[in-house]
Order: C-alpha cells, then sequence, then structure tokens
C-alpha cells in the first residue's frame, strides 16, 4: 500500500507477474515490447523463471498415455510433405547449398548495397554456456563472420555451421577448421533466409559432415537477429 | 554428463530436425510436463492434449531456446506451464496473457553469458525462501504458479477483494526476490 508506492512500477513484480501469467494481455504485450530492448529486464524474467521452475520438482512424474505420442508423431511426421525432412533425407540439396555458399563471389548478382541492407548478428551457445561462437553478416559484403569465443572443438573433429530456417532442412553453410575466425560468403538467396533463422554448430570430421548430414553432436546454437 | 547438458545436446539435435533425438527428448521430459499439464488443468484430456501441443511447440521451436536465456529444463517446463495456462484462460475465458516461449525471439539475441550463470537460485533455495513468507502468502505463490491461478481466483479463495490480493501478491513477491537475492 502506501509504503509501496512503486511496486507497479517495480520490474522485479511486473517479471514475476509475467513469469506467473497475472498479467492482463495488455500489460503483458507492453512487458515484451521492453524486453526487446532491455536486456537486464530479460535476466530478471529468466531468473524469476527458473526460481519458479524449481516449484515444479513437487510434481510427481506422470507418465502420459502412449496414445499422445502416437498423436504427437502423426502430427509432426505423418504427413511428410507438410513435416521438417528428416536428417536422413537431406543430402543432395543440402550439399549443394553448403558448397554453393563457399564458393560464391560476393556482389556476383547482388545489386547496389546501402545502409538500409539487412545486418545479422547471432549469438551460438552450447554446454551451458561454455562454448560460444558470434556471428555476423555484412550485408554489403555479403561476408558472414564467425568467432569462437569459448569452449573446446572435441580432438580430430572441426565445427560446421548450419542454417536452420522455418520448417525447411537444415544447410551447411561451411566448415570452420582453421580455429578461431572464418568467413563465409552466402549467395543472395541464402541471405534471404537468414531473417528469423537459427544457427547451429556441430563438430564433424574434418571436411565436414559426409553427404551434408549433420553427423556430430550439436556444440552450440543460437538465434540469428536483425541489427 | 548432466542431465542439463544432455537435454541441451537434445534440444540441439531436435532443432536439426533430428526426430531420434525427439523422441529421446519425448521419454525423458513428457511425464514432468505432463503432470505440469494436469496439476493446471485438473482434467486428463485436456491436459494430454496440450502435451501433445507442446511438443508441436518444442519441436518447431527448439532453436529459438536459447534466445530467453533460460536453461533447457526451465525452458520445457515453461512451454509445457504456459500452454496449460492459455487452455486455462480461454476455458475460463479469461483476459490474461498469453505467453509462447517458443515464439519469443529478441533482437538483441541473449543476455549474455553472465546473466545466464546468475539467471535462477541454486536447487532448494526458492523453498527456503517460501519460509519466509507467511505460509497463505507463500500459498498464494505457488498456487500461481503451479495450478495457474490468476488473481481473481487468488481473491476468492483467500476470500478478500482483488486490489488487496494483488498488493498481497506483489509485497510477497519482492520479499521472495530480495530473500533469493541474498
Amino acid at each position: 500500500m502506501s509504503d509501496l508506492p512503486q511496486d507497479e512500477e517495480d520490474d522485479r513484480v511486473l517479471a514475476a507477474e509475467y513469469a506467473l501469467g497475472l498479467l492482463s494481455s495488455e500489460a503483458a504485450a507492453a512487458f515484451e515490447a521492453r524486453l526487446q530492448g532491455e536486456p537486464g529486464l530479460r535476466a530478471l524474467y529468466a531468473s524469476w523463471a527458473e526460481d519458479f521452475a524449481q516449484l515444479s520438482d513437487e510434481l510427481e512424474p506422470v507418465a502420459p498415455p502412449a496414445r499422445v505420442e502416437t498423436a504427437l508423431r502423426a502430427e509432426l511426421f505423418g504427413a511428410e510433405r507438410r513435416a521438417r525432412p528428416g536428417l536422413r533425407w537431406l543430402w543432395g540439396g543440402v550439399a549443394v547449398a553448403g558448397l554453393a555458399a563457399l564458393v560464391y563471389f560476393a556482389g556476383a548478382d547482388r545489386g547496389p548495397q546501402g545502409p538500409g541492407d539487412p545486418a545479422y548478428v547471432a549469438e551460438m551457445v552450447g554446454g551451458e554456456g561454455a562454448f560460444v561462437v558470434t556471428a555476423s553478416y555484412d550485408a554489403g559484403r555479403g561476408a558472414l563472420t564467425l568467432d569462437h569465443r569459448s569452449g573446446e572443438v572435441p580432438e580430430g573433429r572441426v565445427m560446421e555451421l548450419w542454417l536452420i530456417e522455418g520448417e525447411n532442412a537444415p544447410v551447411s553453410l561451411g566448415v570452420m577448421d582453421g580455429g578461431g575466425r572464418a568467413e563465409f560468403t552466402l549467395a543472395g538467396e541464402l541471405a534471404e533466409k537468414l531473417r528469423g533463422a537459427t544457427f547451429a554448430i556441430t563438430d564433424e570430421p574434418p571436411g565436414g559432415a559426409p553427404g551434408g548430414v549433420a553427423t556430430g553432436s550439436v556444440l552450440a546454437i543460437g538465434q540469428v537477429s536483425e541489427v | 554428463m548432466t542431465d542439463h547438458t544432455h537435454i541441451e545436446g537434445l534440444l540441439g539435435r531436435v532443432a536439426l530436425a533430428d526426430r531420434t533425438a525427439f523422441g529421446e527428448l519425448y521419454r525423458l521430459t513428457s511425464a514432468k510436463l505432463f503432470a505440469v499439464c494436469l496439476r493446471v488443468l485438473k482434467d486428463r484430456g485436456e491436459a494430454e492434449e496440450v502435451l501433445q501441443e507442446s511438443f508441436v511447440k518444442i519441436w518447431r521451436g527448439a532453436g529459438r531456446y536459447q534466445s530467453n536465456g533460460l536453461s533447457p529444463m526451465t525452458w520445457l517446463i515453461t512451454v509445457a506451464r504456459n500452454a496449460a495456462i492459455d487452455r486455462l484462460r480461454r476455458r475460463q475465458s479469461r483476459p490474461e496473457q498469453s505467453v509462447d516461449v517458443t515464439r519469443i525471439v529478441f533482437a538483441d539475441p541473449t543476455p549474455g553469458p553472465e546473466a545466464r550463470v546468475i539467471a535462477g537460485s541454486e536447487t532448494g533455495v526458492i523453498m527456503a525462501c517460501f519460509g519466509e513468507l507467511e505460509p497463505s502468502r507463500a500459498e498464494a505463490v505457488r498456487r500461481a504458479y503451479l495450478d495457474g491461478e490468476s488473481y481473481d481466483d487468488l481473491a476468492g479463495r483467500f476470500d478478500v477483494p482483488l486490489n488487496t490480493m494483488r498488493t498481497w501478491l506483489r509485497r510477497s513477491l519482492l520479499k521472495l526476490k530480495e530473500c533469493l537475492s541474498r
């Protein structure tokens, strides 16, 4: 009450109410809009979500009936045309697309580039935050630069970067075998897919995933965002 | 390999459309997520539907779980809980928020590694901090989270005016945060 005059504005409370689902739709939308530009608020929300999730520890797991998984698989994979393609049958398209990205010459079929062209960044994280690779895309040069910031790549393996976009199959963008930094040139059609896409890094044998199909474990993953 | 790392690895594979990893993720987590849905909805049929809906969201959104800075298990629980609450609110025709964490994407991708490390307290800490609240206030927060009760529900349950309920709960949340941050 009067000794807590700012409680409505208190972000700690607001983040908790948002995490609990107590806000009106309008207030929740306003909070989400603020989250976009306020990393501190996101951290506050995340810490509440983690703390509240501990309350779920008291819930005894209940095995769902088998029909749920059957229905789930039918919904996701039953109609193959609508489902995301499995990794198994990716090979042709992915390998070709990956190769095309690597040998493409910057500027070949793009028009003049201006300051309004989209630029993208991504931070891929894995291993409980220990493995970090950052990426930035310069539309003017059509160049995607990757920086391996931390984390170990397994001995004898290389990092391979995958573009995951919508319901489509993962596309290999290239292999990082030289350690810290790599630059890939992206063809116009691939660059157009960056918006809203996800990057993943897997460890693969030298030369990259055989047949363009990811075989190793996912070292890091992250969302591509426009800047 | 910790559970955390294992689940994180599975989510990564799921983002790459690996159905085997998805099957394993389902085996490892569906009973927990079903319990979360059941607790909120208190109806097996609806909980089954929402569990299915949640795993569809998980399949499609696995690549985005990093973007809101949640740990893998918290993200999974949050997906299921929010889907269940969404269903509950629709059943009650209530106007409260609907949040699908699998769709939230931030322009500036993450809170950064530091925030990830500090996010969340050690297991069990929240229980100790609940102990510092008046029992009825702690109960209100638990019901809001586990049962998805709204301010209206809580005001009815504790037989106080809506605004009093808001004030109570907000004060309790502040106390809880102060305790959790110690």
